[in-house]
């Protein structure tokens, strides 16, 4: 017998069954879902693979808050080395008078050491291996509409006047991610000095870009490590991958579980669908063990038929899944700056492994009952094989479900985490789905039964309950996928706004920064001219942590926070006498109410210099009282003993210290100030007159800035929402193969109705009712868990917790709406089957 | 018992002490017992009585559908008791035939695709032309492309004659093939019936309760008590 042959005519003549469209429609669904999804992130990673050189800026990166010595340039170019310098800092920038912060690139005459600037000179966009000459400007285009500039125009940074002669579409080493919160303008290092930008205690960043062959990166050997040792950040191209930040990290997580959402959904309407196929083909599968097919025969018959549907499946889904990629990348543009490879093979293998392994999982079990047919059920037709438990078929795709989720996580822990949780979740969301569908069922049982409404509802809440496990089934998939759209919804647009209105009316919106010593009292008293309040002015000095107890970080810190950020770049180190408003001290004691600040250096007991650390930081690099620090300052090193560790209220907006030492510690070296205040609306006066009378000093806009996480946050929550659409879609094919699977029966009691005098409208009116009732219930719940969940987050991040009345009445209707539209359109087919026919075929398709 | 390499060679089927007992409930119930049938190629055999009498359990028994619980039975020389399912079902590959009472059409399949199943199990290249040929035999031609929801009872079961027909089978067994259709309709199916076993020399074995159409077989066989007896048969086509 040839089977592949004869599975493939067996699947053409049954593509007129409604069941195989389903499991069709399911099994593309979530080879859409998934390869969607795997399309996007490959492209992703080949395409930070492919360029890593190029975003890192080379393959050897160094970087320190002060300038490199040429000794060391030397030795790197001796090495077999080409370099190039680069600094960046945040300044304020103007035009006219429009005054925006900016992220300043300073390149010189060897950038980029890899790849190309995209720029656009005014004659289109060009690709250029250079940067900006002296005396000119490129910009973000963001920042020349935020500045009302255009190529030509003339733009201030510091106080020096560059005129803009490109608009930056792309550079070569952008990093991902949050990183460009401020928007970009390039200039050439030659430029440097006239901006008066380079001041100490600035927040700069010095960058040694070195582009070679690795075994001149080697050659450098234990150099390296001295250097680490001294404080210099160095990323290594083969080892340190530029990564796309840790919130797109989370981002990939999240829809990647998403995508598997799908897929499980998917699986239920296969398992349902499946069903129907198995009971359709019993028949068939009499008739041919009857013609003499062997039990195996039989078994590969219907496993080659459901193959071949499946990759035919996998096509059409892998299809959507690639235009669906596409709209993905154009939701997370500003997250992407780099240019991606084109769709590899991956991700097709990927999808049509999914969708076998779905029909293994969620189909197998079921289908191994068609071997089992024996061939006497031709003569007996009560002879049916034994459908197998449900126990079976739920450990057998929890199992299928569980390598899955193992397969896209890589990581089994987490796989087991989420497949053992979401057991739980079930089981719990069961019994909750039990309770509310009684409860919905003995509302409906009070209404009048006069009107022919009244009847209609409760005659489709009966159709609900006698299928009570499918309903219940659709009703958990509904409700969470709602929920898991409210609770993105509400992050998007309710998150921020409802702690920002719970911030007090006077919380500082302005950040001033590079503030030098001589400024300080002009810029003091400029800003308490105009400003409701401030938090006062704070010194700051830039340190890099090089010693713990005189042994080097690494050495001390925990394991896991080997590579923590605080250890990687210099730190803002402050003194100050008194406590800062809205820090608390959790251990130890403050340097002392009778601290002299106009005398050197207040001593600990032993001599050594007191230091407060913040106690996050302490947690995470495993300090505790009595630990000595080392840190870094220019050529010099300053070490202190923690005497206290302070909780930090991070939302107060005022300059926030990790490090705090007492007043003539820290006064020698060079240093500049901090200070934020709050500006009513509209009063732009005084940060004109900032602009003009210190241009070195910064002024970041606290609401500027929350608008560009905002618009960060809006496009992951619409990609997000995006691939939930694709979930909402596998709910839908698991409605629809429900439907299929209770279609006979539907038919049957359709017919029986109309015998006995239904009309068409009642009928209509009933399916319309129960597919209505199922969607409110699902908003219902869906808005119940959206509610917990908001809780959760909210309480999370300290927020005092508010009801969202709106959600609770928008998602039941909404998914009453929904679920009602789609179930009637669905069921429309059984009901036109006329009395008669449903009668006679039931059983039938 | 034994039998000559003659009779082996002539021996479509063969029973001896078959019995078929099933319980309900606490109780055994016996359905067929010491039953013993022997059946030559090319015979036509009808088997009668009354509902309920185990006609059909037999014929299931008989096409190695199901297996008995006591005594020897063979097919085509093969003992059936040493067979497994599949076995049974191998024997049976291409070799028996089958018409239904009621039909056994796949519903979504068209007259010709139902036809075409048998042939489709075994490797041939002559599949559509044969099962169009053997339509066209029962006058079903132009029907070919038809959903059995879209053809009469008559022509459903000229459908499964045509099917039951089409591998050419040592074997046809009709389980009371007329039992779904009004006199005349059934009077031109059974006519269609044993022209085609007379035209292939088929062995047909034939269940019914109809003694009309039990005639016009070679022998007649009575099931009653669970045991198999000889009719006698009328000069003039009355009963015995």
């Amino acid at each position: 017998m040839n089977l592949i042959a004869l599975s493939l005519k067996g699947l053409r003549r049954d593509l007129r069954a409604s069941d195989v469209r389903a499991l069709f429609v399911a099994l593309a669904l979530a080879v859409a879902a998934t390869t969607m999804i795997g399309f996007f992130l490959d492209r992703l990673d080949r395409g930070l693979t492919r360029q890593a050189g190029q975003l890192l800026g080379g393959d050897l990166v160094l970087e320190q808050g002060q300038p490199f010595d040429d000794g060391l340039r030397q030795e790197l170019r001796q090495a077999g080395l080409t370099l190039s310098d680069q600094v960046d800092l945040v300044s304020m920038v103007s035009q006219a008078d429009a005054f925006q912060p900016a992220g300043l690139k300073v390149v010189d005459d060897h950038y980029p050491l890899y790849g190309q600037v995209r720029v656009d000179r005014g004659d289109g966009i060009e690709k250029l291996a250079h940067g900006p000459p002296p005396g000119s400007a490129w910009i973000a285009p963001r920042l020349a509409q935020l500045l009302d500039a255009k190529v030509g125009d003339s733009v201030q940074v510091g106080s020096l006047a560059l005129t803009i002669t490109g608009l930056i579409d792309r550079e070569p080493d952008q990093q991902a991610g949050f990183a460009g919160l401020t928007p970009r303008i390039m200039l050439n290092i030659q430029d440097l000095d006239a901006t008066g930008l380079i001041r100490p205690g600035s927040r700069i960043e010095y960058e040694l870009l070195a582009a070679g062959p690795p075994a001149a990166v080697d050659s450098l050997g234990s150099r390296l490590d001295t250097l680490r040792e001294a404080g210099v950040e160095i990323r290594d191209v083969r080892v340190d991958r530029p990564s796309l930040g840790r919130s797109l990290d989370r981002a990939q997580k999240y829809l990647s579980l998403a995508g598997l959402a799908a897929v499980l959904l998917a699986g239920v309407a296969v398992a349902m669908a499946t069903r129907r196929y198995v009971d359709r083909h019993l028949d068939t599968a009499a008739l041919l063990r009857c013609f003499g097919a062997s039990q195996r025969q039989l078994g590969q018959l219907f496993a080659w038929q459901l193959a071949w549907l499946g990759l035919a499946a996998s096509v059409v889904g892998a299809l959507l899944g690639l235009a669906g990629q596409a709209v993905l990348l154009s939701l997370l543009t500003r997250f992407l700056p780099l240019e991606l490879p084109a769709p590899g093979g991956m991700p097709w293998l990927m999808g049509v492994l999914t969708a076998l392994a779905v029909l293994v999982g969620f189909a197998g079990p079921t289908l191994l009952r068609l071997k089992r047919v024996s061939a006497l059920k031709v003569l007996r037709r009560e002879l049916d094989p034994i459908p197998p438990s449900g126990w079976l078929v739920v450990t057998f795709a929890s199992l299928v479900f569980g390598a899955l989720l193992w397969l896209y996580s890589g990581d089994p822990i987490l796989a087991a985490g989420i497949l053992l949780g979401g057991l739980v979740a079930l089981v719990v969301l069961w019994g909750i789905g039990q309770m509310l569908m009684n409860l919905l069922l003995a509302v409906l049982a009070r209404l009048p039964q006069r009107s022919q409404n009244g009847r209609a509802w409760q005659l489709g809440g009966r159709q609900l309950a006698r299928r009570r496990q499918a309903s219940l089934g659709q009703l958990l998939a509904f409700s969470v996928t709602f929920a898991a759209m409210a609770i993105i919804a509400l992050v998007r647009g309710d998150l921020l706004t409802t702690w920002q209105a719970q911030l007090p009316t006077d919380t500082p919106n302005y950040f001033a920064i590079n503030i030098q010593p001589q400024e300080r009292d002009g810029v003091e008293s400029l800003i308490d001219s105009a400003a409701d309040s401030g938090s006062g002015l704070y010194p700051m000095v830039r340190g890099r942590l090089t010693a713990i107890d005189g042994k080097p970080p690494k050495q001390q810190v925990p394991e896991d926070h080997q590579t923590d950020g605080a250890l990687r770049r210099d730190l803002n180190l402050t003194w100050r006498a008194a406590l800062p408003e809205g820090n608390r001290i959790t251990a130890g004691e403050w340097f002392g109410a009778d601290t002299d600040t106009d005398t050197g250096s207040e001593a600990a007991s032993d001599g050594s210099v007191p230091i407060s650390v913040e106690e996050e930081l302490a947690g995470r690099l495993g300090l505790s009282l009595g630990d000595e620090l080392t840190f870094t300052i220019g050529s010099d090193s300053v070490t202190g003993r923690i005497t206290s560790l302070r909780h930090l209220d991070w939302e107060s907006f005022q300059p926030n210290f990790f490090i705090i030492f007492p007043p003539g510690a820290l006064d020698d070296f060079g240093h500049s100030y901090i200070t934020s205040f709050h500006l009513a609306e509209g009063d732009n006066d005084m940060l004109a007159e900032m602009v003009r009378q210190y241009p070195g000093v910064s002024v970041l806009n606290v609401e500027a800035l929350l608008e560009q996480v905002r618009g960060i946050l809006g496009q992951v929550t619409r990609a997000i929402e995006f691939v939930l659409g694709f979930v909402l879609l596998a709910g839908v094919s698991v409605l629809y193969a429900a439907l299929t699977a209770s279609r006979p029966a539907r038919a049957h009691e359709g017919a029986l109705l109309r015998v006995f005098g239904a009309g068409n409208r009642i009928l209509a009116r009933m399916q319309w009712a129960e597919f209505a009732l199922l969607g409110f219930a699902s908003g219902l719940l869906g808005a119940a868990l959206a509610e917990a969940a908001a809780l959760g987050i909210y309480g999370w991040l300290g927020l005092a917790p508010r009801m969202h009345w709106l959600m609770w009445i928008v998602m039941p209707v909404l998914g009453a709406a929904v679920v009602g539209g789609i179930g009637f359109v669905l069921s429309r087919g059984a009901r036109r089957q006329a009395p008669m026919e449903s009668l006679r075929l039931l059983g039938e398709t | 018992m034994t039998y000559s390499s003659d009779e082996r060679k002539t021996r479509i089927l063969y029973a001896n002490e078959l019995g078929k007992r099933v319980m309900s409930g606490e109780r055994e119930l016996v359905i067929l017992e010491s039953l013993a049938l022997n059946v030559d190629r090319g015979e036509s055999v009808a088997i009668v009585g009354s509902s309920g009498a185990g006609k059909s359990t037999l014929l299931g028994l008989l096409a190695g559908l199901d297996s008995p619980s006591s005594g020897e039975l063979e097919m085509f020389g093969h003992s059936l008791s040493t067979l497994d399912e599949d076995g049974r079902a191998a024997l049976r590959a291409g070799r028996v035939g089958f018409v239904f009472q009621n039909f056994q059409l796949l519903p979504t399949l068209t007259a010709i695709e139902n036809v075409m199943l048998p042939l489709e199990l075994s490797p041939r290249q002559d599949v559509a032309v044969k099962s169009r040929q053997c339509l066209e035999r029962v006058g079903l031609g132009a029907r070919l492309d038809h959903l059995p929801k879209q053809l009469s009872g008559g022509e459903q079961q000229r459908v499964a004659v045509a099917r039951a027909f089409v591998t050419e089978p040592d074997l046809v067994f009709a389980d009371e093939p007329t039992g779904n259709l009004d006199e005349t309709t059934g009077k031109r199916i059974i006519d269609l019936l044993f022209d085609l076993n007379r035209e292939s020399g088929t062995t047909l074995i034939l269940v019914t309760h109809d003694m009309a159409l039990a005639r016009r077989c070679d022998r007649c066989l009575q099931l009653e008590g669970g045991r198999l007896q000889a009719v006698e048969r009328q000069p003039h086509g009355v009963e015995a």
